[in-house]
């Protein structure tokens, strides 16, 4: 599956909970599928953004959502550690794996090479997990997810292709929009 | 009241609830009481620059969030400050105890210690630094105001003249 046609299904069923963005293509692309307040797209803080909707969710009874990268998800894996510690049930955790740094040349990135997220994700503790590589499955269990108890982890395998446009860079004005939908 | 009791009954006042943190000896004493008390709601994170998204999730969300670490730690949160905070503008409170000064024992904590302040500089944050007792709740209600007014995180550096720091 591809990226962008993954980030229309979750933008179908996700209704109005909130969704942070990985840097780059995942925040590009969770953009020109539909813009809305609350989208939290991240333009820096590599490593973050699941971390990011940890805060989120333990502070919001909403359902929050995050479309973590794994060469980004490499970088913070002890947040899979707070994430099981924390148990928020209200988390959903979405992993595009390219099992590449697509950013900086394609390089090959752990998940290539033997290491499996849904695993380290299960050994923290987190126990709603999948992995999947078609959009059909992601649909499925995107979908259970969303109606059962949390924290969920689950990666989807994707294909890379070409980068759509980079979309506007407003950090500020992103917090502001996202974080007014809350008040 | 203590100085621990000071900084509870700050976050309190500015409505606080969620802290993120990686352990420390020295800041025990505030962890400690906010691990007890129901207002809060303690985050114990793998890392610093995880504490920094945790707390910037809460406030994005509408929840005010305060981070604890010590100044080593705050070596590895740099890039969460000069990449989320700054450029989103969130106004995170950084209490941090900060090593490398009197009485330090440890070598490998002088360079990181004596660089924190300089850095938050260099980054444009204000930071204030806390010796003994005197004052503490003007300073901590001024810091904090400053924190939300200037949407920006804000450095609290504690001493060991304050709380005695880590001992061998």
């Amino acid at each position: 599956m591809y990226r962008f046609e993954a980030t229309q299904l979750i933008l179908r069923h996700a209704g109005d909970r909130p969704i942070v963005g990985n840097l780059g293509p995942t925040s590009d692309e969770l953009r020109h599928a539909g813009h809305r307040d609350r989208n939290f797209y991240t333009y820096g803080n590599m490593g973050l953004c699941s971390s990011l909707a940890l805060g989120m969710a333990l502070g919001t009874s909403e359902q929050v959502i995050s479309l973590d990268g794994d060469g980004s998800l490499l970088m913070n894996l002890g947040t899979l550690g707070t994430i099981g510690r924390e148990s928020p049930k209200n988390l959903i955790v979405i992993v595009w794996d390219n099992e590449e740094w697509g950013q900086t040349g394609h390089q090959p990135s752990h998940t290539a090479m033997g290491t499996d997220l849904e695993k380290v994700a299960q050994s923290c503790g987190i126990s709603n997990t999948a992995t999947v590589r078609e959009l059909e499955d992601l649909d499925a269990i995107f979908q259970t997810a969303l109606n059962q108890d949390g924290p969920w982890f689950i990666v989807a395998k994707i294909q890379e292709t070409d980068y759509m446009p980079v979309a506007p860079v407003e950090p500020e004005f992103t917090l502001y929009r996202f974080r007014n939908s809350f008040l | 009241m203590t100085w621990a009791e000071t900084i509870v009954q700050s976050l309190k006042d500015w409505n606080t609830p969620l802290i993120a943190y990686v352990p420390d000896t020295s800041i025990d004493r505030v962890t400690s009481l906010i691990d007890d008390d129901p207002f809060f709601h303690l985050v114990s994170c793998t890392r610093e620059e995880e504490a920094i998204g945790v707390a910037v999730g809460s406030y994005a969300v509408g929840q005010n969030a305060a981070v604890f670490m010590q100044s080593s730690g705050f070596g590895n949160s740099i890039n969460a400050l000069a990449s989320l905070c700054i450029p989103a503008r969130t106004p995170i409170p950084i209490f941090m105890n900060l090593r490398g000064g009197t009485g330090e024992f440890n070598i490998s904590q002088v360079a990181m210690g004596k660089s924190t302040k300089p850095i938050l500089d260099l980054l444009g944050l204000v930071h204030f630094t806390i010796e003994d007792e005197y004052r503490l709740d003007e300073v901590l209600n001024g810091a904090m105001k400053l924190c939300h007014a200037h949407r920006n995180p804000v450095g609290i550096c504690m001493t060991p003249m304050l709380h005695g720091g880590k001992v061998v």
